[in-house]
């Protein structure tokens, strides 16, 4: 079994690459956006609430096969038409997208009503009410799902094949379709998939160590 | 100047004017018909082709013999093979083609919504298919076989009827999966697999006693692995593959069908007999000249 390993490891050291490209375009475009529309969902005006709450519901309720094909198929019909790779990245985009807004909600939404009125009451203002003392204690709800979410997003990133794009699990499959050799194959995805996730839960708990109480 | 004079001259102002108007009209038809031929040609699949100066062909890459990828990171197969004989019948260069890799599942929806210029991958030409999209001719005949191991109390045919219900037999899922095994099998167990590394998988964990895959699959794995596997000696159904194109573009349909069949039967067959030789182990057969017998 080590031979067939050591044998395949130089073929998937690209869709090694690939995999890492497309889980960290996932994750920071994600988290970006996801911020942004999850604070418009809790403090937005109500159109803004109205439209983030559709978007989200909208994607989430759709399978993410499903959306990575409607991005790749459908889009083109409306005059954008991405290739295989980046149709493949949006549509991971859209769908992590909707569950951080989901986390950031959750996150924001679980601060009791009375820090808010609290830090009204000793006059800060609205932005310096959110940067004091909602936000600081948000995080450390946010951190614990969202990392989660980022290993989701690692081993989610397989379904770009799907697509055709060559990422690790592709390239795994490639490997095996010329030797026939399953087992040792799997068995070295597993540890890389696991290496990668492993070093990510490693990182979330030393996030959340670090914002487990609040600084001065 | 009489009326009569008047009118005589009115008449052939008239008629001169018609004559006029019918050259005109004439011309403004033949240009129309100009115009419409030309753009008729310009609407090809294969002027489009030609303009781009390569050929775009979605394949796989994850089943030998037909495409995948060889110890050098090459992709190579059956298959590729098909596409490169397309681009040199084309470009006069077998290597102007750019291979689109694609799952089985995107073979018909990226030919459908021109993603690629044709589809060479495998392809069981079948009735439904054939309604969504135009199929080349025939490149290969397909058949089913079974594979076992060596080392295997039971590993021909003979063994697995006997066994009878005790037979295990795994297939890659598909519709009629299950039927195409009680064809030759009727009372064996049949488990269905995702892909054709995890059929082969399950004969390796023991976990059947044969796998029922493609006959050219058989062919080259007891090739390179005569103490892994063993061909059980059964083979049957036939299914023709050939390449799959958008429908209503009969001169691109006709130029591969024409590159195909000048690469099995005509002029230039090195390319098809070398793949075949080389991935399926076998003689390609002699083409005499006289009546044509594609």
């Amino acid at each position: 079994m080590i031979e067939q390993i050591l044998y395949a490891i130089p073929f998937l050291l690209e869709g090694f690459y690939i995999t890492l490209l497309v889980s960290t375009l996932t994750v920071v475009i994600s988290l970006a956006a996801g911020l942004l529309l999850g604070i418009g969902l809790v403090y937005g005006p109500a159109p803004a609430r109205l439209f983030v709450r559709i978007f989200s519901d909208t994607i989430r309720g759709i399978p993410i096969l499903v959306l990575i094909f409607f991005v790749y198929y459908g889009l083109p019909a409306a005059g954008l038409d991405l290739s295989s790779f980046w149709a493949a990245v949006a549509a991971l985009t859209l769908f992590k997208t909707a569950q951080v807004i989901e986390y950031v909600r959750g996150a924001i939404g679980s601060i009791p009503k009375g820090q808010g009125e609290a830090g009204m009451a000793i006059g800060l203002t609205f932005p310096q009410r959110l940067r004091y003392v909602i936000f600081p204690q948000a995080v450390r709800r946010f951190l614990p799902p969202w990392i989660n979410g980022v290993t989701d997003a690692v081993k989610g990133s397989a379904l770009v094949s799907l697509l055709g794009v060559t990422d690790l699990m592709h390239a795994i499959n490639q490997v095996i379709g010329r030797t026939y050799e399953a087992m040792p194959l799997y068995v070295l995805g597993a540890v890389i998939y696991f290496a990668v996730n492993f070093a990510l839960s490693a990182l979330s708990r030393h996030l959340e160590s670090r914002f487990a109480f609040i600084r001065d | 100047m009489t009326s009569n004079t008047e009118r005589r001259d009115f008449l052939k102002l008239g008629a001169a004017g018609l004559a006029v108007a019918g050259l005109a009209g004439g011309a403004a038809l033949s240009l129309s018909a100009q115009e419409a031929a030309a753009q008729s040609a310009s609407d090809s699949r294969l002027r489009e082709v030609l303009n781009r100066g390569k050929l775009l062909c979605g394949t796989g890459s994850t089943n030998a013999p037909w495409h995948f990828e060889n110890d050098a990171g090459e992709l190579v197969g059956m298959d590729i093979t098909m596409g490169r004989i397309l681009a040199k019948a084309l470009f006069d260069d077998a290597q102007a083609v750019e291979f689109v890799l694609e799952d089985p599942a995107q073979r018909i929806p990226n030919v459908t919504t021109g993603k690629v210029d044709i589809a060479i991958q495998f392809m069981t030409m079948s009735g439904q298919r054939a309604q969504l999209v135009n199929f080349s001719r025939p490149y290969y005949v397909e058949g089913v076989a079974l594979i076992s191991s060596p080392k295997a109390d039971n590993k021909t045919f003979a063994d697995f009827e006997k066994l009878g219900s005790g037979a295990r037999v795994s297939i890659l899922q598909n519709v009629g999966a299950e039927e195409a095994v009680h064809e030759v099998l009727p009372e064996a167990t049949v488990m269905q697999l995702d892909t054709q590394a995890n059929v082969l998988q399950a004969l390796d964990s023991r976990r059947v006693d044969a796998a029922a895959v493609d006959l050219s699959t058989v062919r080259w794995l007891v090739a390179r692995n005569p103490d892994r596997y063993f061909d059980a000696g059964k083979q049957w159904r036939s299914m023709l593959y050939g390449a799959a194109m958008r429908q209503g573009d009969l001169d691109w349909l006709n130029f591969v069908n024409t590159a195909f069949s000048i690469a099995m039967f005509g002029h230039e067959t090195a390319l098809y007999d070398e793949a075949f030789k080389t991935y399926f182990g076998l003689e390609p057969p002699v083409r005499t000249p006289g009546f044509p017998t594609i």
